[in-house]
């Protein structure tokens, strides 16, 4: 194989700019925020408003699971009280706000736990994988309880300058996949309407 | 004593220097940014009068390769809420629900439309500039509205394009730098939501 042809398969044209522009040596992770397409699709389930509890690291697990993952040689933190836990809380108040779900003094209340955090920034394959649990209590008793794990695979690279970007906006894209996965499972909407 | 190779048989100290005279060139000004005259600048006076302008939810959200950049978003948010009010196509602009439930999404994805970008970064910066090498952003903007009550979105795409030039090669024809990376994606943005904005406007749906 040719040297070009290897090269012609690191990279893209966004590289280039998006790197000057946003990689630099940010290791923070962007605000989460709501997607247009999980908005609709909470509001077309006609979930009644829920409150948003704690949530934190799944108890015997490594607590620098919760604080950063390394993205070859990035330090990649939550801008949420650097804690991944407190992230996905963030990120799932923002679907349930952009919903006009969120009311925090509802007697129904989603908790979660963290259980694990992966990512690899592989030299030809990029690979990512988040795991928590879930729980809804309904005036303190106990009506849901799940755990789900997101996973993702993207093209990588074998510089780092293409490859951690990439990593970054794909790992901070499984907390959002993660919350969906909840939102759309039919036992949980069962459980938020009994 | 054996060299450490890397791909290709390639050094892996000659790899590591035109990576760094790369990310030199990109970010010390040996890279230039020229936004394409695809798109013009849209002021609020050249959108469709609306007489009664509504509330609308916003959502705004910066990709890479179809993938959410939200470092990006964070950089881009407040220029874009600006200009979605100063637009005069609603009463209210809110990232929460409003009166009513309408609801627009604002999508910028930046793709390739240069397959092989690094590799002629790298070539610029093996050369050490001397071979310059041109490469090219694609942005597309995907606006939906959902108004009041309604279920089916208003959509309009646009696209742009953002020409980046390494090393010795010449300004692309008829086209003005950007005082820097930052600039162009600013410009970028502000015209491609502008004529969005516009196209969405002149709709006959949307009141």
């Amino acid at each position: 194989m040719s040297f070009t042809c290897i090269l012609r398969g690191i990279g893209s044209a966004c590289v280039v700019l998006v790197l000057a522009l946003f990689a630099g040596c940010a290791a923070t992770m962007g605000q989460p925020q709501a997607s247009i397409e999980d908005v609709q699709a909470i509001r077309g389930a006609q979930l009644p408003p829920v409150a948003v509890g704690d949530f934190s690291l799944a108890s015997g697990v490594d607590p620098a699971i919760d604080t950063s993952v390394g993205i070859r040689a990035t330090s990649l933190k939550s801008p949420i009280d650097g804690s991944f836990a407190q992230y996905l809380r963030q990120t799932l108040i923002a679907e349930l706000r952009a919903a006009g779900l969120l009311e925090q003094t509802s007697t129904t209340v989603i908790q979660g736990v963290l259980a694990d955090r992966q990512v690899d920034a592989g030299m030809r394959t990029g690979s990512g994988k988040l795991t928590a649990r879930f729980t809804v209590k309904k005036r303190g008793t106990s009506v849901y309880d799940r755990e789900f794990t997101a996973t993702s695979t993207w093209d990588s690279s074998f510089i780092g300058a293409v490859a951690i970007p990439a990593a970054i906006n794909e790992f901070t894209l499984l907390f959002r996949k993660l919350v969906a996965m909840l939102l759309a499972d039919p036992e949980f909407r069962k459980a938020m309407l009994s | 004593m054996h060299r450490v190779r890397g791909i290709s048989g390639m050094p892996l100290r000659r790899i590591a220097l035109a990576v760094f005279v790369l990310s030199v060139s990109v970010l010390t000004g040996c890279a230039n940014f020229y936004v394409d005259p695809v798109l013009k600048d849209v002021s609020p006076a050249d959108m469709n009068k609306i007489s009664a302008p509504k509330p609308v939810q916003l959502l705004f959200e910066f990709q890479t390769k179809g993938v959410q950049n939200s470092r990006a978003t964070d950089r881009l948010r407040d220029q874009v809420i600006e200009q979605v009010k100063a637009s005069g196509l609603f009463s209210i602009v809110d990232d929460k629900p409003v009166a009513e439930g309408a609801i627009l999404s604002l999508t910028i994805n930046n793709v390739p439309l240069t397959d092989d970008a690094a590799a002629k970064g790298f070539v610029t910066g093996l050369t050490l500039g001397l071979a310059g090498s041109q490469v090219s952003d694609g942005y597309v903007c995907t606006l939906k509205y959902i108004g009041p009550g309604g279920k089916d979105p208003i959509v309009k795409t646009e696209r742009h394009v953002i020409h980046t030039v390494l090393g010795a090669k010449g300004a692309p024809e008829g086209m003005t730098k950007s005082d820097n990376a930052e600039a162009a994606v600013r410009t970028m943005t502000k015209q491609i939501v502008g004529n969005a904005l516009k196209d969405l406007s002149y709709d006959r749906s949307f009141k």
